[in-house]
């Protein structure tokens, strides 16, 4: 039990709350992220589709020297070649020496990352440069002078980095401001969603302390059908379990007041030794004997409720059989069960052994030698116990019912089986009757429960 | 008949051994289980009187180990609450007949005799065998219906002999189930009961009733009436 008590637990809706920040949290993240992958590629793309359209334009505008080599202009159509720290820069060398020429904007800075490669290939990369990082661009040519000279020209060309990282850049906060801001309210709905969920459970836990403080004594209200079992069982248990004080309260009513009668009778004795019979001491404790065993029995029986497992009727017809068989042993009692399978009880297993028990030892005691026990569960569970006795007349199967009931019975010597029966019988609802066996001439007690 | 009799309470297992004992009975009691199971495993028990609820060992447990070491003595058992979950599991467990809390001594008397009897493999409280006839419940002795009489201790042997009729009985054995203590073992003192009741039964010796097995002990010889 300590250390369940040192192991903190999670309420359900600190469960949910952690479950859906931790899946919201991963969904927005991962969402972020591909977003902004997608974007910087498509951006990288773009730019370098630009950069290998100004190649194209270098190509076009340069012109032939005067032995027919490749030859720039000063002034390029696009303005930006032009202008010094434009950010577009061009650069044409050819290999393995000779010529060089770079654009007005790249005044200063030669391109590093110009190197050879073949002619009709091309290569491009971020690269670093002095005081900036670039995109830049490396495509070779061939070309073919007067005399007949294959010259191999590398044109370069870089776009400065910075415009398109500023872009990332504000693109990359717009994203997690919106994003940020729908994990906020998401979350935030999903808070409501859960209180507004959960609120049934609320109710009930509101409504059991409403009992447990005394103010109430049921789960009063509508619940979801998800709790409609949970409350009606805890109302069936609440109510099972008054009923049962309340029994208890009854029988130790009972128990005082009924007791007492005896308890003058022997106070009298006490008082006046030597007036009164041995016998009447004798009585009077058999009578007290009964009673409580009676009330004990009475208290005892639990009754029916909904939250109780089915016992099966068979194996215990055949535990009681077995057991009664040891003690009229001398008896030789012939048994005819027929139990029907699947028999089922639905209480207390000690209530159903208290009343078989009692009904089966009664028909070994009073039977001559056939007994019979009969059950079948087409509707409703029922019992038949039969013998071959002299059976119960008529008029007194009323005060075998009664029997330790009432102050004023007695009948030393006499068991209180059948009251204890007729007791359970009653607290789970069902009949009990006595009659005679067509079969065997003796006693027949019915019991039939209330359908399930 | 060596009854063995384990109640915790004092002021029921007292009173109880002085009545049986007053009926003949030699009584080994017993204030737990453990002392129970040792007695029921060390003497030569013919009935045990067990409570259900006993400290150290439960009387259910009590009768299981005692069955388990094939100590097969018929036993009663006492129980309080007198609910049918109790007095299945104790017959289950190897009990023979049950009796409720408050019960009349007269009542556990006539279980003792019965359970006994069973036992011994006799249905009627009347043993007989040939002309002889030992009443259990009278304690009384005839031949030919013409009542013998008999000393406590000669009834004894008589009546333990009739009960295994048919069956070798040594004379150590005799002498465990009657008496209480080791001091009064001596064999010579079987010898003398047996005469003694051979004289009484059988004067002409013309049924012999009591057959001597050298060596091995005695035997109730006469043909069982059923």
């Amino acid at each position: 039990m300590m250390a369940n008590h040192t192991r903190h637990i999670l309420s359900i809706r600190q469960r949910l709350l952690l479950a859906a920040t931790l899946v919201l949290g991963a969904f927005l993240g991962l969402t972020g992220l591909s977003l902004d992958k997608a974007f910087r590629s498509s951006t990288e793309e773009a730019l370098n589709a630009r950069l290998l359209s100004s190649v194209y334009a270098l190509l076009a505008a340069a012109e032939e020297g005067h032995e027919g080599q490749l030859k720039m202009p000063d002034v390029l159509t696009d303005p930006r070649f032009n202008r010094p720290d434009s950010g577009l820069y061009a650069q044409v060398n050819l290999y393995p020496e000779g010529y060089r020429w770079h654009s007005g904007s790249a005044l200063g800075q030669a391109l590093s990352f110009s190197k050879y490669i073949a002619p009709g290939e091309s290569e491009s990369g971020r690269f670093k440069m002095p005081d900036r990082e670039v995109m830049g661009l490396n495509f070779g040519v061939v070309w073919e002078d007067f005399n007949g000279r294959e010259l191999k020209y590398v044109l370069s060309v870089a776009e400065d980095l910075e415009p398109i990282q500023e872009q990332i850049g504000t693109f990359r906060d717009t994203l997690f401001l919106w994003l940020g801001g729908a994990a906020v309210l998401l979350l935030l709905v999903q808070g409501w969603v859960l209180s507004w969920g959960l609120s049934p459970l609320r109710e009930v836990e509101e409504a059991l302390t409403e009992i447990e403080s005394g103010r109430s004594d049921k789960l009063k209200g509508r619940y979801p059908k998800e709790l409609n079992r949970l409350t009606s069982n805890i109302n069936s248990l609440i109510q099972h379990a008054q009923a049962r004080q309340q029994r208890y309260r009854d029988s130790l009513g009972d128990l005082a007041h009924s007791l007492k009668t005896p308890l003058a009778i022997l106070q009298g004795i006490a008082d006046r030794p030597g007036e009164y019979p041995h016998q009447t001491v004798c009585d009077q404790v058999v009578r007290m004997n009964q009673i409580v065993s009676h009330q004990l029995q009475r208290a005892a029986a639990s009754g029916r409720h909904v939250l109780t497992q089915s016992i099966a009727v068979e194996p215990l017809v055949e535990r009681l059989m077995k057991s009664l068989d040891k003690v009229y042993l001398d008896k030789g009692i012939q048994w005819h069960i027929s139990v029907e399978p699947e028999s089922h009880f639905f209480g207390d297993e000690g209530d159903l052994m208290e009343l078989l028990g009692n009904l089966m030892e009664n028909s070994c005691k009073y039977g001559k030698r056939q007994v019979a026990v009969t059950v079948t569960a087409a509707k409703s569970l029922y019992f038949c116990i039969e013998d071959d006795g002299d059976g119960i007349p008529d008029n007194q199967i009323q005060t075998v019912f009664q029997r330790g009931h009432r102050v004023d019975t007695r009948q030393p010597g006499q068991g209180i089986g059948m009251a204890v029966a007729a007791d359970i019988v009653s607290a789970y609802g069902g009949q009990i009757e006595i009659g005679t066996s067509s079969t065997f001439g003796g006693a027949a007690v019915h019991v039939r429960f209330p359908e399930n | 008949m060596r009854v063995l009799l384990v109640e915790d309470e004092a002021e029921i297992r007292e009173p109880l051994a002085t009545r049986l004992a007053d009926h003949g009975y030699t009584v080994d009691s017993a204030e737990d289980g453990a002392e129970g199971l040792f007695l029921g495993r060390e003497y030569g028990i013919d009935v045990g009187i067990v409570d259900i609820g006993l400290p150290k060992m439960s009387g259910i447990e009590l009768i299981s180990e005692l069955r388990k070491l094939d100590k097969n003595f018929p036993i009663l058992i006492l129980t309080a609450r007198g609910n049918w979950q109790d007095k299945v599991e104790g017959l289950e467990a190897g009990a023979d007949d049950y009796l409720v809390k408050p019960f009349h001594v007269e009542e556990l008397l006539a279980r003792l005799n019965a359970l006994l009897r069973r036992s011994g493999g006799w249905s009627q409280p009347v043993l007989s065998g040939g002309p002889v006839s030992l009443d259990t419940r009278t304690q009384t002795v005839s031949i030919n219906d013409e009542p013998v009489e008999l000393t406590a201790y000669e009834y004894k042997v008589l009546e333990y002999m009739m009960l295994h009729a048919g069956e070798v009985v040594s004379k150590s054995e005799l002498t465990e189930h009657i008496y209480d203590q080791d001091w009064d073992r001596d064999s010579n003192t079987i010898e003398v009961f047996v005469r003694r009741l051979r004289k009484k039964l059988d004067p002409d010796e013309h049924y012999k009733p009591i057959e001597t097995l050298r060596g091995r002990g005695y035997r109730f010889a006469l043909e069982r009436n059923l």
